[in-house]
């Protein structure tokens, strides 16, 4: 996946639904490219079109003004070549880890099937879960699930929509150090979608930052801090501040903490 | 470990059993201490008695058997033409403009109240019979199966979307299973109005053979212990096939999980 692939980008986006018979804009000229192999994470409030935004990216919203380019093509539904792991794990009850994971493979055959199925278990390190069904899991290894049947389809990108937000702090937190391994090993884009800042920090090569109604991009903040990152460093505690500067939420004395 | 499985197993054997207990004991009490008549309410030894008689000639052998095989035919004709036009009708909204309404309207119709009609169309013999007990299990089963379909949750549509499902392999490999545990509830449903239904065939679509028979010549000979006798048949056979009919649908349930190529 080295050669560049995995590039998207979004050229003049705006959308808008229509709400009681009137339109709503939900975005408002997007302007943003994704490079080949970055980590890019989207934050903001509820309702700044964030989540259509990642829809759009992988095709499952298809009517709006101006381009979604995927490797230089518009996109014009879903494809193999981007993956995406939603909030809830969304893996079918009645399947279990090994044919969940399986899902995209179908049109392979039943060696290269199991093949990559073992892969994938042992790359979210899920060994001998194979015949589990998803209600035996936590919803830790049931995401861990969710990651592997995306990443199994070998994407170009994988699409990450809240994809901690329903775990608990603990999980999360070693997830997002999972995410990461994760990320480094397949050199695929990701582009995660999420509420919470210091993830954001932590995982990303540049965190997005949105505004609502009608959605725009307010501001792209570079974190070019070496990996793994420590969320109790100044610089961290710097760029956090400097986000939630855009939210209002900033402290009246951002620098206390550095002293 | 073994012993305590073992002791539970038979507390809930018990637990089963219990009920079925106290109301025989207070039964035999009742006809024992000469509360009611025995004419109007034989005693429980008097109706096993009848059992033993009826039992010891092969023609009540083939009384139940013939019940069974009709419900058998009804149900299954009624299931399948049920799942079949429950997932028609889940699956595309216009035939479900078409024949909702009729359905619904059709629905209220009592099953005794086609039965005249039946009767006139087909005459008194077998079809008419096994027709109705389908009918009566097509209605539960097409409902549930259609329902089942409706409620699948949309974000597995993404989910399939997203993985290139289209046209007859989503449906088999999401809308079915998806919907499988109302088609099952619909099933179940479907089963106990077969067997509540059956009754109704036989007493008013007049037959040499069946349970149900057996108890309207009870009621004209005024023998209640036989006509008991009929409805307790009716009952052991109804839940025996229900429980049966469950094993076989989670074996299904457990299989389509376990089986997907």
């Amino acid at each position: 996946m080295s050669n560049n692939k995995g590039t998207l980008e979004i050229r003049n986006l705006s959308k808008s639904f229509i709400v009681d018979n009137s339109p709503l804009q939900i975005l408002n000229n997007i302007n943003i490219t994704f490079k080949s192999g970055s980590f890019v994470s989207i934050v903001g409030s509820s309702g700044c079109g964030k989540t259509t935004l990642l829809r759009i990216m992988l095709g499952l919203e298809n009517h709006y003004d101006g381009e979604a380019l995927m490797d230089g093509k518009q996109i014009v539904g879903p494809g193999t070549n981007r993956g995406i792991v939603f909030q809830d794990h969304r893996l079918l009850p009645w399947l279990t880890v090994g044919e969940n994971i399986a899902f995209g493979l179908d049109k392979l055959k039943k060696k290269e099937k199991q093949l990559l199925v073992d892969e994938h278990l042992q790359l979210v390190g899920l060994n001998g879960f194979e015949s589990a069904y998803p209600s035996q899991l936590s919803g830790g290894m049931a995401q861990r699930v969710a990651i592997a049947r995306a990443l199994a389809n070998k994407p170009e990108i994988l699409l990450l929509d809240e994809p901690l937000g329903a775990l608990d702090a603990l999980t999360r937190m070693y997830m997002q150090k999972e995410l990461e391994r994760l990320w480094q090993l397949e050199k695929i884009t990701m582009i995660m979608v999420t509420h919470d800042v210091e993830e954001a920090i932590y995982l990303s090569d540049k965190v997005v930052i949105m505004s609502s109604r009608p959605g725009i991009i307010k501001k792209i903040i570079d974190v070019s801090s070496s990996r793994p990152r420590d969320r109790a460093s100044s610089e961290f505690m710097q760029i956090k501040a400097e986000i939630l500067e855009e939210f209002h939420l900033g402290t009246e004395h951002p620098f206390a903490y550095a002293i | 470990m073994k012993r305590r499985d073992s002791y539970k197993k038979a507390k809930a054997i018990l637990g089963t059993i219990a009920l079925p207990i106290v109301l025989i004991t207070l039964w035999q009490l009742v006809t024992l201490g000469g509360f009611a008549s025995t004419r109007f309410l034989p005693s429980p030894y008097k109706v096993l008695q009848t059992f033993v008689t009826l039992f010891s000639k092969p023609a009540y052998v083939h009384h139940i058997a013939v019940s069974l095989q009709r419900v058998m035919a009804g149900f299954l004709i009624g299931s399948v033409t049920g799942i079949a036009f429950g997932l028609l009708m889940g699956l595309s909204k216009t035939v479900e403009k078409i024949f909702a309404p009729f359905f619904h309207a059709v629905r209220q119709v009592p099953m005794i109240g086609w039965i005249p009609l039946i009767i006139m169309l087909f005459g008194m013999n077998e079809l008419p019979r096994v027709l109705i007990i389908s009918v009566a299990a097509f209605y539960p089963i097409t409902l549930n199966t259609f329902s089942g379909v409706r409620n699948v949750p949309n974000e597995f549509f993404e989910l399939a979307s997203v993985n290139g499902y289209k046209g007859l392999k989503l449906i088999r490999k999401i809308i079915i299973p998806a919907a499988l545990p109302s088609i099952n509830t619909g099933i179940t449903t479907g089963l106990a109005m077969s067997w509540s239904i059956l009754m109704v065939a036989e007493i008013f679509i007049q037959t040499a053979f069946g349970v149900g028979t057996q108890i309207q010549r009870g009621r004209d000979r005024f023998d209640i212990a036989l006509v008991i006798a009929g409805i307790i048949t009716v009952g052991v056979l109804g839940y025996s096939m229900s429980l049966l009919v469950q094993k076989i649908v989670k074996a299904v349930e457990r299989g389509r999980a376990v089986s997907t190529d």
